[in-house]
Parts: structure tokens; sequence; C-alpha cells
């Protein structure tokens, strides 16, 4: 006998009936985003512990693959390139969100147009934005290396920022936070919108000075929904792939250097399975240290 | 004195504008102005190209390609035998046009396309069903549910490829063609739904109860309802999370990147972007044209539900 018909008898109260129709209505999303997000987990934490095949049967290895990649030092200096990248991408983002936030606040001839015009960062596909930078860092054509050694001659020859290992993650960083601040600044906007502008009356009329009202005022009102866009970068910037992965072959975040390890050469997946645990637990780490020692929740 | 200085500043917060805005537009002009460049300008730093070269957006959407690849001699052949028919001509020139087997852009934003409406179509239709249950109807494990469908930002989707890549080859679906395509649908529907769950919820809770109360006492019933009375209502919330969903799975790289191994007619724009990218003949302008045609359409439609999605995206739907 199917719900329906249970529905339809009228054997059920009011509530009753409710809460069928809500289990059914949710029920399609729910099956999709369980069976494809929670199974998946259990799936990978299973295979982390197993020589993976993909036309074959696993072999059990017990925690050889944590062993493996643990004591492998690229792998630490993939959690240091990452470490870096998040923390830099997310000052970058948020402090720029703000200060944009707060010149778009005020009012100006154009300000609509503005407004969509940094957006674009943002909305634009990745990979339709990713082949413009390289070409401004392009060593023959580009842009930078004839500003850099052309007009200011701080290199006597031309190179490829973006091939320098030692540059490319600060590319990474400043391609990332031109990508990301529109996020925050439209947040923070939209917060800064919904202040009381009486706030600001009363202070001006005790005499405070426009950086006393941005730290008594301002400061406080924006406070959560800093903290908040702060914590889903952190999230966002600690799995990013696409961005960085398009842009340079020689910044090797976790998320690169999982893909590297089970997609390429001898497709080691048992091993890719154990750093995407890995990864998933330093990101709860990470994230429980923001939350306890900067949020102070 | 006081003047003096307030047209200062005035001065310098147009200079911050200014800094601001070109910040975030310079990548996109310059990609604009190679485009349009030809190769001897490339290396000039000024924006605007001395001359004006169309070419590369007419070989990628292959306009008025016809002539050019052919030979002299062909062209000879077939302007001084008039007893081909017009078919018979059409063939030869056929043969040698075809510049789809050199970078077959066309079917790539085809494949972007198919990919791209179809997944944000069907996530629509079960976000609309499920964000109604979420906004509407009190049950038990509601609360878990919506907190629950969350979760799925925390993970990157490198944590979920490897397990969903083992998953649907032991399924067998990555086997055949169109089970490859549902495959990387469903994987889209996964990543849309969260955030369509939520901007649809949130808007849903906006329309009073009272109109669907009315309906229901003349005897509609709830799925009436949604129909008749939540989906008209809600018209512009539906047509920006359609928009973004559509957004989310136009860009996505990474799962197309797995799933699409294999399948060369099923290859998407990002993927056939990178190929282009890394092939032999990676030209620049190509790529840049490339590019703004794969940017074009998404920020057409962006523009379009600019107001909405500001809306939506600081009421909690958000997804990366």
């Amino acid at each position: 006998m199917n719900t329906v018909s249970i529905v339809n008898r009228g054997q059920l109260s009011l509530k009753q009936r409710e809460s069928i129709l809500g289990w059914v209505l949710i029920l399609p999303a729910a099956i999709i985003i369980f069976s494809l997000i929670l199974y998946p987990i259990f799936y990978n934490i299973y295979l982390s512990f197993f020589d993976v095949n993909l036309e074959g049967g696993n072999t059990y290895l017990g925690l050889d693959n944590y062993i493996s990649v643990l004591l492998d030092a690229s792998f630490w200096q993939s959690v240091l390139t990452t470490v870096i990248f998040v923390v830099f991408t997310t000052l970058g983002t948020t402090i720029l969100g703000i200060g944009v936030a707060l010149v778009m606040n005020k009012e100006f001839p154009l300000r609509g147009l503005v407004r969509s015009l940094i957006l674009l960062p943002y909305v634009a596909p990745v990979i339709s934005v990713v082949y413009s930078w390289r070409f401004i860092f392009d060593p023959v054509n580009g842009i930078f290396m004839d500003i850099t050694m052309e007009k200011l001659g701080l290199f006597t020859e031309r190179f490829n920022l973006i091939e320098q290992p030692q540059a490319a993650i600060w590319v990474a960083i400043i391609f990332s936070i031109w990508k990301g601040f529109p996020f925050s600044y439209l947040m923070i906007l939209s917060r800064l919108q919904a202040i009381d502008g009486t706030l600001y009356e009363a202070a001006e009329i005790d005499g405070a000075s426009a950086w006393q009202k941005f730290k008594r005022i301002t400061i406080p009102e924006i406070y959560f929904v800093v903290g908040s866009i702060v914590l889903l970068r952190l999230i966002w910037n600690f799995n990013k792939f696409e961005e960085i992965f398009l842009l340079t072959d020689n910044v090797r975040v976790l998320s690169i250097y999982t893909y590297f390890k089970a997609f390429t050469g001898s497709m080691e997946m048992g091993q890719g399975a154990s750093l995407a645990v890995i990864q998933f637990l330093l990101l709860i780490g990470f994230i429980l240290f923001y939350v306890k020692r900067v949020l102070k929740w | 004195m006081v003047k003096k200085r307030s047209l200062l500043r005035r001065i310098g917060f147009v200079l911050i504008i200014l800094i601001i805005v070109s910040f975030s537009v310079f990548p996109f002009v310059q990609m604009l102005s190679t485009s349009l460049k030809y190769q001897w300008d490339w290396g000039n730093p000024s924006l605007i190209p001395t001359q004006i070269n169309l070419e590369a957006y007419k070989e990628l959407l292959n306009i008025g390609q016809d002539e050019k690849n052919l030979p002299e001699s062909i062209k000879m052949l077939l302007d001084e035998s008039p007893e081909l028919t017009k078919a018979q001509k059409k063939a030869i020139i056929d043969k040698y046009k075809d510049t789809g087997s050199v970078f077959p852009f066309m079917t790539f934003l085809r494949n972007s396309m198919g990919f791209a409406l179809t997944a944000s179509f069907i996530s629509l239709i079960i976000a609309i069903l499920g964000a109604y249950s979420f906004s509407r109807l009190a049950y038990p494990g509601r609360a878990v549910m919506q907190r629950g469908v969350l979760f799925v930002y925390m993970l990157g989707g490198v944590v979920l490829l490897i397990p969903l890549y083992k998953l649907f080859v032991n399924m067998g679906m990555l086997v055949t063609e169109s089970g490859t395509f549902a495959s990387l649908i469903i994987i889209y529907m996964v990543q849309t739904l969260p955030v369509s769950l939520y901007m649809l919820g949130n808007y849903f809770r906006t329309i009073p109860f009272s109109i669907e109360e009315a309906a229901m006492i003349e005897g509609a019933s709830r799925f009436s309802t949604i129909w008749r009375i939540i989906v008209p209502l809600s018209f512009s919330a539906i047509v920006t999370v359609f928009v973004y969903s559509f957004m989310i799975a136009w860009n996505e790289y990474l799962f197309a990147s797995v799933f699409l191994r294999g399948w060369d007619s099923l290859q998407t724009l990002p993927i056939g972007l990178r190929q282009l990218f890394l092939s032999k003949n990676a030209i620049w302008d190509r790529i840049m044209a490339a590019s703004m045609l794969t940017a074009i359409p998404v920020i057409a439609m962006f523009m379009l539900i600019q107001k909405n999605l500001v809306g939506g995206l600081s009421e909690g739907g958000v997804k990366e």
C-alpha cells in the first residue's frame, strides 16, 4: 500500500498527512544528496585501507596507505602550501571585501554599473578567465613583463612568473583573491545597508570621528557576517581545486596533490582515498581552531 | 581651505573607485582585446587592437570557413566545371572545410548546454518540491534534513571524486555514452540541489500562507497549490535558482575531466578550452575568443537575474 492511498482514505489526522507529504516531497532531493554524499564518504574511508584496482578486486592493506602518505615529504610540502594559500586568500578576500563594501556603501554617480562590474570576476567561469591571467603573465606578450622589465627595468630578462615554483603560489593567491573578493564584498555590503543610520547620527552628535564610528559601530555590526564569510572562505579554499589547477602546474595544494596521486601515473586510488580522509580531518581541525581561537564561540 | 580638502577627498574617492573597477575588469578587457588582435599585435601592451581581427571568432563559430581551407586548384576546378550540380560542389567543399575536427568548439558548446540545461532543469523540479516541504510542512526530522543538506558545503570536489568515480565505475555507468551523461547529470544535481533548496525555501517562506489556504478551502490539493500558486508567485526566484544551477554546471571542470575521459563526443567547454591551451595549435587569439564565448552566456544570464541573485546569495544559499 503506498502513501498516497493512505492519505486519500482520510484515516490519518491532518498533522500526520502533512508530515507524510513533507517527507514525500523532500525524498527525491534527500535520496540524491545523501546517497551521493554520505555513502561516498564511508566508501572512501573503506577504500583508504585498500589497494584499489579499477578492474579487479581490492587488496586489504591496513594502514599502509596512510603510512606511505604520511612518510612522504611532498605530502607535508603540500600541507604547507595549502595553509599558506588558505590563510592569505582568506585575509585578502576579506580585507578587500570590507574595503570595497565601505566604498560602495557611499552614494556616487553610476554606482549601479560599478557594482555589477565588480561582480564580474565572481560570475565568470574560472576556465574563461584563467587564460587571460596566463596571458597577462606570458613572457613574450604579457603586459606584466612589459611593465616590470621594459618600463621599470626590474628584471634583466623576460620569464614566466607562473612557471616559477616560488612565485606561482603568489600569482595563484592574487588570482584567487580577485575571483573571491566580490562574494565577501556582496555579503558585507548587504549587512552594511541594514545598519540603522540613526546610530551614526547619534555618534556624530556626540562628536565621534570617522575612525571612531567605524570602530565602535561598523565593526560590531558586521562582525558576525565577517565571521561567517571567513568560515565559508576557509572551507572553500581549503578544498579549492580548479582555480589553482587550471592556472598553474606548480602549486600543489592538497586537492591537487590528491588528484595527481589518484588519477595520473600509477593511479594510486587507495592512497588518494586516504589523502582525502586526511584532508577532511585537517579541514575539521582547521575549522575547530578558527571557531575556538578566532571567533571565540 | 575646507573646500580644497573636500575636493581632494573627492578626487581620492574617484581614484579608489577607478582602481577597484580596473582591478576587477582588467583581465576581461585584456581577453577581449587579445581575441581581436592579429598575432603581430599581441606583444603590444595597448589594449586597443591596431587592426581588428575577427578570424578567431569566425573559426570557432564556423562562419565563412567554406572557402578558406580550399586549395587553389580545387577552387579553379569548381569554377571551371559547370556540369557539377550544387550538391556535388558542396560535397567537395565539405571535404576540405571541417575546421570542426581541429577544434570542435561547437560540439563543446552543445555538450555544455546539454549538461547544464538538463541538470539545472531536473534539479529545479526536485528543489521546488523539497523547498516547499522545508518551508510549509512540519514533520519530525525536518531540521536534521535542513542541516544535513548544508553539510555538502564542507566537502571539496576532490574528497568526493574518488569514491564517486569508483562507485559509478562499479555500477557500469561509465561504459556507455548515455550512462556517462546520466552520471555527470546526477553529480551536478548533487552540487546544485543544496543551493536551490535553500534559496527557494527562503523565498517560499515570504509568500503568505493565507493565499494557499484560500485555494485549499476551495478544494485544491497540495500539489495543485504548488503548481498554481507557489510557482507563479515565485517565478523570479525560480529563474534565479535555475540560472545559478546552470552556472555551476557550466563552469564545472573537475568531475567532467575524470568522468568524460574516453568520451570525446561528450566533452564540455572547460575541458575543450584546456585541451586547446595545451595543444600545439594553441594560439592566443583563439584561446581568448573561446574564453569570451564561454563567459558571455553566463555573464548575460547573470545580468538578467542580478538583483534577485544578490538577494538570494545573502539569504544563505551559496555554493562555490
